[in-house]
């Protein structure tokens, strides 16, 4: 035993277990990369609580958020993450969810989340979900997606979204929570760019 | 519009206007703390107003509901307040109704951002109104006619009254 209390091989024991645990530190830090844009240092963050079933959703994301991502985002005034919020009324939402997350872990998340609105009515209907995000992925990343889609991280990541949104008291999709200094402002439901461009505006003038 | 109540509606009524007070003002609070432009936008969504008008609406009227509670808590002017809440709570509910008739998912608006048209907030505002229109019956009640005393026992007067001067005279 050394004078500490520990032998050569419980110090050994001790590395590798860091060790083991890297990977997983790494990755953690991973998961909202591909479901995150803008300069992360920006003076807003716009967290989006949304479900790919919902049509407020659908709303946003094909008519304001160009325009937020256009006059915030590719400027560097917001920094926008993306936040699985699936509603249990909606019976595909939840496999949407799983397959934005997975599709984000390859780098395609904006590609397959714009296809999951673009055709929201369709597999809506159809409960083709699968189908409907492979139309924008090569066939070597639709392998890729429905093996990520199973992995127990990327469930993990659409459960700790749904439960940062119930902590946050969202109780409609979708819900921007505004952060800015520390405080945070949501927003539900689709809205009036116009005001939303002047109260982002205001914000950032503070 | 007191003296002639009997006791238990006097406390009913009391109880209404402080919980109503109360209310409106809490409401106002929510409203105020945040930049005003949310409010604007809980409002726009509503699709009932310009956006001149959203505008207006949503600088004054958080500041319309502090002194509605104020003057309600006071108990001054029974029925201009108890009928402006009335109104008031009237509108909300009404664009509340139809906007969840429609199926929007919007937000409410009442206290505050982040908070969805759901049938709590319909059963929510809808008590409050009940509650308001009571005050605004109640303030136009007409008063009890002064009880007449027959001659023989008197003549006119206010049956409590005559049992104290019947005391003083005895």
């Amino acid at each position: 035993m050394s004078p500490g209390g520990y032998n050569k091989r419980d110090m050994r024991l001790s590395v590798y277990l860091l060790l083991a645990t890297l990977p997983v530190l790494a990755g953690a830090g991973d998961i909202d990369r591909g479901k995150a844009f803008g300069n992360p240092a920006a003076p807003l963050t716009i967290e989006l609580f949304s479900d790919f079933q919902c049509p407020a959703c659908r709303q946003l994301h094909l008519q304001q958020l160009p325009l937020i991502m256009r006059d915030y985002v590719n400027t560097g005034k917001a920094y926008l993450v993306y936040k699985e919020f699936p509603l249990q009324m909606h019976s595909h939402s939840r496999e949407a969810a799983v397959l934005a997350c997975a599709s984000a872990r390859i780098g395609k998340y904006e590609q397959v989340a714009d296809v999951l609105f673009q055709a929201q009515p369709s597999w809506e209907e159809s409960g083709k979900v699968f189908e409907t995000v492979a139309s924008v992925l090569s066939p070597a990343e639709q392998k890729k997606v429905q093996a990520l889609s199973k992995d127990p991280t990327v469930l993990a990541e659409v459960e700790r979204d749904i439960q940062e949104g119930q902590q946050e008291r969202i109780n409609q999709t979708p819900t921007m929570v505004i952060i800015r200094n520390g405080r945070k402002y949501p927003i539900g439901g689709a809205l009036n760019y116009d005001l939303l461009r002047r109260f982002f505006d205001d914000l950032i003038s503070k | 519009m007191t003296s002639s109540q009997s006791k238990p509606l006097t406390i009913l009524v009391w109880l209404a206007r402080l919980a109503l007070g109360g209310i409106f003002i809490y409401a106002a609070w929510t409203k105020l703390r945040d930049p005003w432009l949310l409010f604007a936008m809980a409002i726009d969504a509503y699709h009932v107003l310009p956006q001149w008008a959203v505008m207006v609406v949503a600088r004054t009227l958080p500041w319309f509901e502090l002194v509605l509670g104020l003057v309600l808590i006071s108990g001054k002017l029974p029925r201009i307040s108890s009928v402006a809440a009335s109104v008031l709570l009237a509108v909300f509910f009404g664009l509340m109704v139809q906007a969840y008739a429609k199926g929007e998912t919007i937000a409410c608006g009442c206290f505050g951002p982040g908070e969805a048209i759901s049938p709590i907030t319909l059963l929510r505002d809808g008590s409050l109104l009940a509650g308001a229109l009571f005050l605004a019956v109640v303030s136009f009640w007409p008063k009890k006619p002064r009880y007449e005393r027959p001659a023989e026992y008197g003549g006119a007067a206010n049956p409590g009254r005559s049992r104290l001067s019947a005391g003083e005279t005895r």
